[in-house]
């Protein structure tokens, strides 16, 4: 393993900003992994590391460049974006040299991860629970290589509307198959979804050729478009109390949750499911304003 | 909201005789009191006169009260910039649904002005943004007794923002975020005026100025508006001040060591021009922008 400095800028304060890549084999076919763009989405950051302890054993037959954390600033103090002018790194590609900090960190990000396959984790923010899933275009090789993967939801959707300053939108403008995988909420450590994301990253490194692992496949639990998913609001403001949990399947109609006055508690909304399906989203955080996602139900595979 | 109350957001409508209707929006983002403060303004003058206006004037003084309410600059709870929601969904959440009603209200406006104040890093002088090539909007602008009319190439970011909604649409800003600056509030709230006046909206005789005070602005475009960014991480200290006078060269400030307080970079003018805007928040990264600097002699002249 090589444990490179890809960039460093310096700050004041404290040591310099280090953006630090862990590299494994060599030659063809190359993968790179990254986590940590946003700052308070630990569940990607000890995925990663997990994967590394798995590769420092493995044999490899090609390159496999991790990155674990790229926002240490905003990990080290919690928040989302980089926190000194509150600039997200997830908007500011294809980046610039020249450019303010999240610019230059976004090119040197761009430029340190040129391989075939390239896979960006993240957590759900810390308001939302996310099952795992690994999001991907509508067609292409992306859709394969997330049914490798095996995470229980594979999401195929139209660009998201950040996508064109985003990384994995960069990464596709390259004509580089990218994968977005989500899992979990942000702010928190989730030990068994770090797990199976990690277990999903080892799998797509077998189906690339890297790895010669005999991994179980994984159990995928929806396999869906934008249309196989069902999107439950709050017609209310009040405190939200969620009766199922993301994973769950539930029939047509079963009672999601309620949402209830703040005060006294009086029942709100009970908010239940339009089809029959498995919970892939939740919204965890109880204060709710009207309009607000709650949860998202998706019709299984 | 959750704990039963509600946040409204507000229009003020003046009623005149027939005429256009003229759209003025403020506090899209909650760390811009200074536009807020210029719409109080202008409401306040159309209140006492609306007997002598031509057309009608919706003033939206903040469509982000919850940010305002803290000083911050987006919406609440899932950290939303307001101004990369537009033109909004009706079925979205709160802020998607603010971008859209916003959206539909201006959308038969015969003009529209939208009001902000600085990003809080930054001191600005008053200053119009138009779109590149938006001759209509540049020639109205002319009008907004500002010192610099900016027409600017849209960014990636240009189609989710509520400027971009609209066409022809005059963005007036200046001064510092979370703060209020006497000069700049009566500038850009005589600008405004001034601009209703010229749209046929306001008579003269209702203006509390005379027309001849108002600032002749430069009118640039990006290849006149040089950024300067810092090299080195450290505490920016500026020697000058916004809108001073500066020759290419000129010494504008320097970066000290954050803890030794040594000098580690001197900050020159890289044309000679006037400090558009100064940054105010010291803390500095390598790429930080410090100042822009506008160039105001024309290519012909210099």
């Amino acid at each position: 393993m090589r444990d490179r400095v890809v960039y460093q800028l310096s700050a004041p304060y404290r040591e310099p900003y280090t953006l630090r890549a862990l590299e494994f084999g060599s030659g063809g076919p190359t993968v790179a992994i990254v986590a940590g763009l946003h700052g308070n989405e630990l569940n990607g950051v000890h995925a990663l590391n997990l994967v590394a302890s798995a590769l420092r054993m493995a044999r490899l037959n090609g390159t496999v460049t991790l990155i674990p954390v790229v926002n240490t600033f905003g990990l080290d103090q919690g928040t989302k974006r980089w926190p000194i002018d509150d600039n997200d790194i997830n908007q500011a590609f294809p980046g610039d040299p020249q450019g303010s900090a999240v610019q230059r960190i976004a090119f040197a990000l761009l430029e340190a991860t040129q391989a075939e396959v390239c896979v960006d984790v993240h957590s759900g923010s810390p308001l939302v629970d996310e099952i795992c899933q690994a999001r991907v275009p509508l067609t292409g090789r992306e859709v394969g290589l997330a049914r490798a993967m095996g995470l229980p939801m594979v999401w195929r959707r139209e660009g998201d509307r950040l996508e064109a300053t985003g990384l994995v939108g960069a990464w596709r403008e390259r004509g580089v198959a990218a994968l977005h995988v989500v899992g979990g909420r942000g702010a928190t450590l989730d030990l068994a979804r770090s797990r199976q994301i990690a277990d999903g990253l080892l799998r797509l490194l077998t189906e690339v050729g890297v790895l010669r692992f005999g991994m179980e496949p994984g159990k995928i639990l929806v396999d869906a478009t934008r249309r196989g998913v069902a999107y439950h609001y709050s017609s209310f403001g009040g405190f939200w109390v969620p009766e199922v949990a993301v994973g769950d399947r539930v029939a047509a109609g079963h009672l999601l949750g309620t949402i209830n006055e703040v005060v006294g508690g009086s029942l709100v909304e009970e908010v239940r499911a339009d089809r029959a399906g498995v919970v892939v989203t939740m919204r965890s955080y109880p204060v709710v304003h009207a309009r607000e996602l709650l949860v998202r139900v998706a019709e299984p595979t | 909201m959750p704990t039963g109350d509600a946040v409204h957001i507000v229009r003020r409508r003046f009623v005149g005789a027939p005429g256009p209707r003229v759209a003025i929006v403020a506090g899209i983002r909650g760390d811009t009191p200074e536009g807020v403060r210029v719409a109080h303004k202008v409401a306040s003058l159309l209140e006492q006169h609306h007997d002598a206006l031509r057309g009608t004037v919706d003033i939206y003084p903040c469509v982000n009260p919850l940010a305002a309410h803290r000083g911050e600059r987006y919406w609440p709870f899932f950290s939303q910039d307001l101004n990369r929601c537009f033109p909004g969904r009706l079925e979205g959440h709160a802020p998607d649904r603010v971008a859209y009603t916003l959206t539909e209200e201006v959308r038969d406006a015969a003009q529209v002005i939208e009001l902000r104040g600085a990003n809080p890093a930054f001191s600005e002088a008053p200053q119009a943004h138009v779109r590149a090539r938006d001759t209509q909007a540049a020639d109205l602008a002319r009008h907004a007794n500002v010192n610099v009319v900016w027409a600017r190439q849209p960014g990636p970011a240009a189609g989710s923002t509520f400027a971009w909604q609209h066409p022809n649409t005059l963005v007036l800003e200046g001064g510092t975020g979370n703060r209020l600056q006497p000069k700049v509030g009566v500038a850009l709230t005589e600008g405004v005026l001034n601009v209703l006046n010229v749209l046929g909206v306001l008579p003269d005789a209702i203006l509390p100025f005379h027309w001849a005070t108002i600032t002749r602005p430069l009118m640039v475009g990006d290849d006149r508006v040089h950024r300067v960014r810092a090299v080195a991480g450290g505490l920016f200290l500026p020697s000058r001040g916004v809108w001073d006078e500066v020759e290419a060269g000129d010494v504008i400030g320097e970066i000290i060591e954050a803890t030794a307080g040594e000098p580690i970079e001197t900050i020159r003018a890289p044309a000679s021009g006037r400090i558009l805007a100064m940054r105010e928040q010291p803390v500095v990264l390598p790429g930080s922008m410090l100042a822009r600097v506008v160039v105001t002699a024309t290519q012909e002249s210099a």
